[in-house]
């Protein structure tokens, strides 16, 4: 007997959501998962590679957004494009390294072979088509739109109804930010990246990145074991520093807020490194932007920022969360190295090293909270998270960017307020 | 940086037995998270600790899982030492084979290559480690040091979990 298909209970976000607590199946329920794949990753924008990791025509990475696998992969006339990484003709996975560089794209169940461009150019035994199977309708599949700011490449997958630079909004300042620490204005992400399974919801670690709340305690063995390398930054309640919730999701703790009332010393941000010791650097940084804009720079630093949804501009470091179930997701670190700058990207390399990754003296820890976060909000009770710090205290710009204290949790908020309008929405849609 | 310090044949005249020692007495010291005890186990300077995320991965470009100099080594065992590095309290219950061992002379010291496997509990989950280690040791008067050792993990370019014991 035929049976209707099961639609699912819809899943009410704005109840799961609220402005200072969250319901603690968001990070355990599988098929709100589903839903973020699909509602998040598919049908928002998300990051998939920088420009920099493929220099060179026929430099590819290979990438996950979502669910799906995506090839980013640079072509003779210099353009990079992004393909599903799934053969055309009977599905066989095209690309099936990290990275790398190819001529063509031979697929290696039968040998269809695709141009840089994802033109189809050659098959075996082409005439035992039918009369009207055309190559041309047989290439790789592009994704629906791409675009790209400051050479960060972003994806959408099924389209919405945003520009890129809607979707960013202020967070392209945070991107301006970076660059401008760049004597010509690029990185290069070419030092690969950290793979870092952790057994958490990736949420979490989307909140943890912008969190000034937990490093005292977090990260008390590493202050207790080199204080110059965890920290040469205030990190009292008092301290000058604000996290900011930008909008569309974004937010950052800022730093620069902190460097910039101390104006005392450049690179706080790097261990406050002696410039002395860093003369191509600070030369190239003078040459560029002038003395006095060069130090301002050199005083404020890098963003340390959240990206809706995946990507975090964090310091001298690039991590992007890749979901992979409810309880796991993967974290890609990679330090960024400045055009120009070589005496300041070796010492970017080691600190990169040093703190970031599944031995770092720093995130190592972090990943450990998380899966003890995870563990614990699989319990049914209490059943609520509390996420009320510093709420309704919050400074409102006349742009609409928020700003509260380094501990409050206005960054949090911020995600979760955008991920509510994204989910809910989304639901409302198709009831 | 080429990561075999092997010469092509093995050279005689090394007290291999004692090779084979120092490497299962490191181990043990490893496992039992005898942090101290394994730092001195360290040349005083030039050292080097790497972890690479690929093999024959050039360290001054790519970034690599561990590159310890002498101080950074020193800071992760002061990490360790505080009992409250959260990624290692508790601690990996951990057991580690060392095997295929083999050993040359070279001109910086005594080169050895071994693979080891390696067993962790932690926390209801029971995960395989394995890899090809290279030590580059020092005679001293009442054994060796470690100048320099490179751990190249079978899954170093895939996603690991939790890698702060001491591998
Ligand atoms: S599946 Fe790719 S050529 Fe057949
Ligand atoms: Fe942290």
């Amino acid at each position: 007997m035929a049976t209707a298909p099961l639609s699912p209970a819809p899943i009410d976000y704005r109840h799961l959501v609220q402005d200072g607590r969250l319901h603690g199946s968001l990070y355990t329920d599988p098929a709100i998962f589903a839903q973020e794949m699909d509602t998040i990753f598919h049908r928002g924008w998300s990051f998939v590679a920088h420009d920099s990791e493929i220099p060179n025509q026929g430099d590819f990475v290979v990438r996950r957004v979502g669910s799906q696998s995506l090839v980013a992969l640079r072509g003779k006339d210099g353009e990079v494009r992004v393909f599903y990484n799934r053969c055309p003709h009977r599905g066989a996975t095209l690309c099936q390294t990290a990275s790398g560089n190819r001529p063509r794209i031979t697929c290696p169940y039968h040998a269809w072979t695709f141009a840089l461009d994802g033109r189809l150019i050659g098959l075996p035994d082409e005439g035992a088509y039918p009369a009207d199977f055309s190559k041309a309708d047989a290439g790789l599949t592009p994704v629906a739109r791409m675009d790209s700011y400051g050479g960060f490449i972003f994806v959408n997958l099924i389209p919405n109804k945003l520009t890129l630079r809607e979707h960013l909004g202020h967070a392209t300042e945070l991107i301006d930010a970076l660059l401008g620490l760049s004597p010509t204005g690029r990185i290069q992400l070419s030092a690969g990246w950290m793979k870092h399974k952790m057994r958490s919801n990736w949420k979490m670690i989307v909140e943890n990145q912008v969190d000034g709340y937990h490093a005292p305690m977090v990260h008390g063995s590493l202050i207790a074991a080199n204080r110059t390398f965890a920290t040469v930054r205030d990190r009292k309640p008092t301290s000058p520093t604000r996290v900011r919730d930008f909008g569309m999701g974004h937010s950052d703790i800022d730093h620069a807020s902190d460097y910039r009332a101390a104006n005392d010393k450049l690179f706080r941000w790097t261990g406050g490194i002696d410039p002395a010791r860093l003369p191509q650097y600070v030369g190239a940084m003078n040459d560029a932007y002038g003395p006095e804009d060069a130090r301002r720079r050199l005083i404020e630093g890098p963003p340390h920022s959240m990206l809706f949804p995946n990507l975090s501009l964090a310091e001298m470091n690039i991590m992007v969360i890749e979901p992979i179930s409810a309880d796991t997701a993967v974290q890609y670190t990679c330090p960024v190295f400045l055009e120009g700058a070589e005496d300041l990207n070796a010492r970017t390399l080691r600190r990169c090293e040093g703190a970031m990754g599944p031995a770092g003296m720093l995130i190592a820890d972090d990943a450990e909270i998380g899966e003890l976060t995870q563990m614990g909000v699989t319990n049914l009770e209490p059943e609520w998270i509390i996420l009320s710090r510093g709420m309704g205290k919050e400074e409102v710009l006349p742009n609409g960017v928020k700003l509260a204290g380094l501990m409050d949790e206005t960054s949090q908020r911020g995600f979760w307020s955008h991920y509510r309008d994204v989910m809910a929405g989304s639901q409302e849609n198709v009831r | 940086m080429t990561v075999t310090l092997l010469e092509p044949a093995p050279a005689s005249g090394i007290d291999t037995k004692a090779v084979e020692q120092f490497l299962f007495h490191e181990a043990r010291l490893q496992d039992e998270h005898r942090y101290d005890q394994w730092e001195a186990l360290w040349t005083g300077e030039d050292a080097l600790y790497w972890v690479p995320m690929r093999e024959g991965a050039d360290p001054t470009r790519e970034v690599s899982y561990i590159y310890d100099n002498r101080p950074r080594l020193a800071s992760r065992i002061r990490q360790l030492n505080t009992g409250v590095r959260h990624s290692q309290a508790p601690q990996s219950r951990l057991r580690r084979l060392i095997s295929n061992i083999e050993v040359s002379e070279t001109d910086e010291g005594v080169a050895v290559e071994s693979n080891f496997s390696l067993i962790e509990s932690r926390r209801g989950l029971m995960t395989i480690w394995a890899g090809r280690t290279t030590h580059l040791l020092e005679r001293v008067e009442d054994g060796f040091r470690i100048k320099r050792k490179i751990v190249n993990l079978v899954n170093c370019e895939e996603a690991i979990g939790n890698l702060a014991f001491l591998v």
